[in-house]
């Protein structure tokens, strides 16, 4: 999932500048699961912005703020209120916001939150970064573990002369990751592949932005 | 190609031939000692061309470390250039952290060009550690990888496989931790160094001769050379440092004790460069290793004391 933060709170009013009727939209997928844009922090956000004399003329917790179609006929229902405000506070991450920009494309939109990275949830809202989308997985050579992720230089040739008693030099509390590789590659007993030809340097031509990807069949209608 | 430079020291295994270049001195079995010069913050050269002719006749190589622990200095191709002019063997370090694979592979056909023909290859400090935490890291390749590009380059290609007009001709080194823990994937990482090119290595610092016999054991199984690390100790609080804060560096509780007795910051400092070149010492009658890499961080000017005390001058 899309783990975000919230911003702090004096920014987000900096941010509204003279706006003073705003139209709240949250997020029931990740936002809501990292405790930054479900119906409880909808009602704190209204609640925090009244105390500050900013009119809420609505609320909506979006199912999948991503999902474009989905939002844009959920939204329908508050067609009155969301005219009524001047500007709209998104709270999910920087897709759900940019859906809501596409969608009013007459009024201000502002995010409410940080999008941080795409990560596990490992205890309740403790999340843990795993996957960088780097649009070739390398994860059958690795132990299944990433190091483009958790490698703070995302090496791909084994451990950095910073690791430390197996730790990382960017923070001691911070395992390195291709000892992770190693001790798993030596459990599953397939240490020889560790310690085999030094992998290609990545090939970045495969993660171009900006990502564009059609998966539906040929010839269907959208 | 590098004009001859009556730079070389002594040779220390006896045969007296003058070596020039790094590789010469290598090949010629001398006990090769090469040290460091840290950038300047700025443009005034005054102090780097001072300890350059410090080096001068008494060590075999230098090199010009690359933004060393991330903090932002002139660039090391500059003073490895700069080291040349001045007739002394430069070695480039060059680490993946600032430059994308375009930008490497372009420092290294300029430093070619510009006469430099030794560079160590290391992944890098990361940007956190250094004085502009705010940078973007780049790490689009690293250790092996840049090794690998070296050989691509050597060979008369880019790491593409396009065509050169006009081939380098690279002596390469890496850097390996002797006292990693664990150890097996810094040796297995230190074997792919090798198979990618590296004839040179420089260590993390070293001060148990015992522990890094062993280390050394299984490097001798490799063709490269191996430089022993020496960081000259100061006082027992930067001993404590190292071990505290540094990875790979193990100073022995004797030797901080023998830097604590020590009563002036000048006695410390004697300590330091006494530990220094018996370990040196010891290296060298043992033929442990192929040589030593002096790290005097801040205490440059010793480098020639220490090689006297150890008995290479």
């Amino acid at each position: 999932m899309i783990i975000t933060r919230q911003k702090d709170f004096e920014s987000i009013l900096r941010n509204l500048k003279d706006s003073r009727r705003v139209f709240l939209v949250g997020c029931g997928e990740c936002a809501a699961l990292c405790g930054t844009g479900g119906l409880e922090q909808l009602a704190g956000m209204k609640r925090r912005l009244v105390e500050r004399g900013v009119e809420v003329t609505g609320m909506h917790l979006a199912k999948t703020g991503c999902q474009v179609l989905g939002t844009k006929i959920e939204l329908k229902q508050h067609a009155e209120a969301i005219r009524n405000a001047d500007c709209m506070i998104s709270m999910s991450c920087g897709a759900g916001t940019q859906t809501i920009v596409e969608l009013q494309d007459d009024k201000p939109v502002l995010s409410a939150n940080d999008s941080l990275f795409l990560g596990n949830m490992t205890r309740h809202q403790m999340f843990d970064e795993r996957c960088s989308m780097c649009g070739e997985c390398i994860l059958d050579q690795t132990g299944g573990i990433c190091p483009i992720t958790g490698c703070p230089k995302g090496i791909l040739v084994g451990p950095c002369g910073g690791c430390d008693d197996g730790m990382c030099e960017i923070n001691r509390d911070l395992a390195c990751i291709w000892i992770k590789i190693y001790e798993r590659m030596k459990k599953l007993n397939r240490l020889g592949e560790f310690g085999a030809a030094t992998p290609k340097p990545k090939d970045w031509s495969k993660n171009a932005r900006p990502h564009h990807r059609i998966t539906r069949a040929p010839g269907k209608k959208p | 190609m590098v004009k001859k430079r009556p730079t070389a020291p002594q040779d220390y295994a006896g045969t007296r031939e003058e070596a020039v270049t790094l590789r010469q001195a290598f090949e010629s079995g001398a006990f090769v000692v090469t040290a460091e010069i840290g950038p300047p913050k700025g443009t005034d050269l005054d102090e780097i061309k001072r300890l350059i002719e410090i080096y001068r006749g008494s060590v075999h190589a230098v090199n010009a470390t690359d933004n060393q622990s991330a903090v932002m200095r002139m660039s090391s191709l500059a003073v490895a250039k700069i080291v040349l002019e001045q007739g002394v063997e430069p070695i480039l370090q060059m680490t993946c952290r600032d430059r994308n694979r375009i930008a490497l592979q372009s420092d290294l056909l300029g430093a070619h060009a510009l006469g430099v023909r030794n560079v160590v290859v290391m992944t890098g400090d990361h940007v956190l550690l250094g004085d502009h935490k705010q940078a973007r890291p780049v790490y689009d390749v690293e250790s092996v990888q840049l090794l690998e590009i070296i050989k691509s380059l050597n060979g008369g290609t880019d790491m593409t496989g396009n065509a050169l007009k006009g081939k380098t001709d690279f002596f390469s080194g890496a850097v390996v931790t002797p006292e990693a823990n664990p150890l097996e994937p810094q040796l297995m990482k230190f074997a792919k160094k090798v198979s990618a090119g590296a004839k040179f290595f420089q260590t993390q610092a070293i001060y148990d001769i015992t522990m890094f016999s062993v280390f050394m054991e299984h490097a001798k199984r490799f063709d490269a050379k191996v430089l022993a690390g020496i960081v000259v100790l100061k006082n027992e609080r930067m001993a404590q440092y190292l071990n505290d804060r540094v990875a790979g560096i193990r100073v022995p509780e004797e030797l901080v004790k023998e830097l604590a007795v020590a009563p002036t910051k000048e006695d410390k400092q004697n300590v330091g460069i006494a530990i220094a070149a018996r370990l040196i010492r010891q290296l060298h009658e043992k033929r442990i290793c192929s040589g030593v890499h002096i790290m005097a961080i801040g205490m440059e000017d010793k480098v020639p004391v220490i090689m006297k005390q150890a008995g290479l001058l």
